[in-house]
């Protein structure tokens, strides 16, 4: 699944995953993310949400982009800048922009018992950056951005 | 690949538990669904989730307890969640749930809030 982590500046160094669009695999994507970030200068307590935050998009891609069929592809590329740490996700299944989808509101999401819908929140709550692009008319590519503490484009930590 | 283990017992006072071990997640959650509905559908409606043993949880498994606890609750029982791991705690603090659903640190309290 996963391809070595290979410097590509000295402050800078990189991991590619790939998975088949199968829920069977999240743990795995859950494990590998979680240990590139502990190479990261992302503090203990944001591990978790991080992983989170990867796992939410990969399940929304095979439940939404691929509608549970198993032969589509994933490719995460993990990148960890010298002010961030970025995460790319690449997927040919159906095209989905998740801007267009509006936070919930909690509370009514409780009292009318919804089960779903709450996966692209997470991501935004945790991540400082959420951008989506559909390239060359055939690729979803999802870019979630986490800035280290400090740095000058946030860094706040959530 | 990641599981999820449910041991269903008695508890106290009329209860259910539900003891969830391992992950619960989109490739999961329709376990613990399936066993919910499956009380639900004996009457049984008073549930304690104990999830002392959870290691992971995502909004698909966060899902599965917002669709059950208004049912439960509307029909004079509750879903508590008891010793939920610290993981497990965040999930529902980042959601927001963590003030609208029933927690508990042990089985007494858990009881309690079915009263």
């Amino acid at each position: 699944m996963t391809s070595p982590a290979s410097p590509s500046a000295p402050s800078e160094f990189r991991q590619e995953l790939e998975i088949a669009s199968d829920a069977t695999l999240l743990q795995q994507v859950r494990t590998a993310v979680g240990a590139f970030v502990d190479r990261t200068p992302l503090p203990p307590g944001e591990r978790n949400k991080v992983v989170l935050a990867v796992d939410e998009a990969v399940a929304n891609i095979i439940e939404h982009g691929y509608e549970d069929a198993p032969d589509g592809w994933i490719r995460i590329d993990l990148c960890c800048r010298p002010d961030a740490l970025s995460i790319c996700i690449r997927d040919q299944g159906k095209r989905f922009d998740p801007s267009r989808v509006v936070d919930p509101d909690i509370e009514t999401h409780v009292r009318q018992g919804k089960n779903h819908g709450l996966g692209i929140f997470l991501m935004r709550t945790i991540m400082d950056v959420v951008d989506y692009n559909f390239e060359h008319e055939a690729e979803n590519r999802l870019t979630l951005i986490k800035y280290f503490k400090g740095a000058s484009d946030g860094g706040a930590e959530t | 690949m990641a599981e999820l283990k449910l041991e269903v017992s008695d508890g106290p006072s009329g209860t259910i538990i539900i003891d969830a071990a391992g992950h619960l997640d989109a490739h999961t959650f329709e376990q613990m669904e399936k066993q919910i509905n499956a009380l639900f559908e004996s009457e049984k409606y008073k549930i304690i989730a104990k999830l002392d043993k959870l290691e992971y949880i995502s909004s698909a498994g966060c899902g599965v307890f917002i669709q059950f606890v208004q049912e439960a609750q509307e029909n004079d029982g509750n879903l508590v969640l008891l010793n939920a791991t610290q993981n497990v705690v965040e999930v529902f603090d980042l959601l927001g749930l963590s003030s609208l659903f029933p927690m508990a640190s042990s089985m007494d309290e858990a009881v309690g809030l079915f009263e």
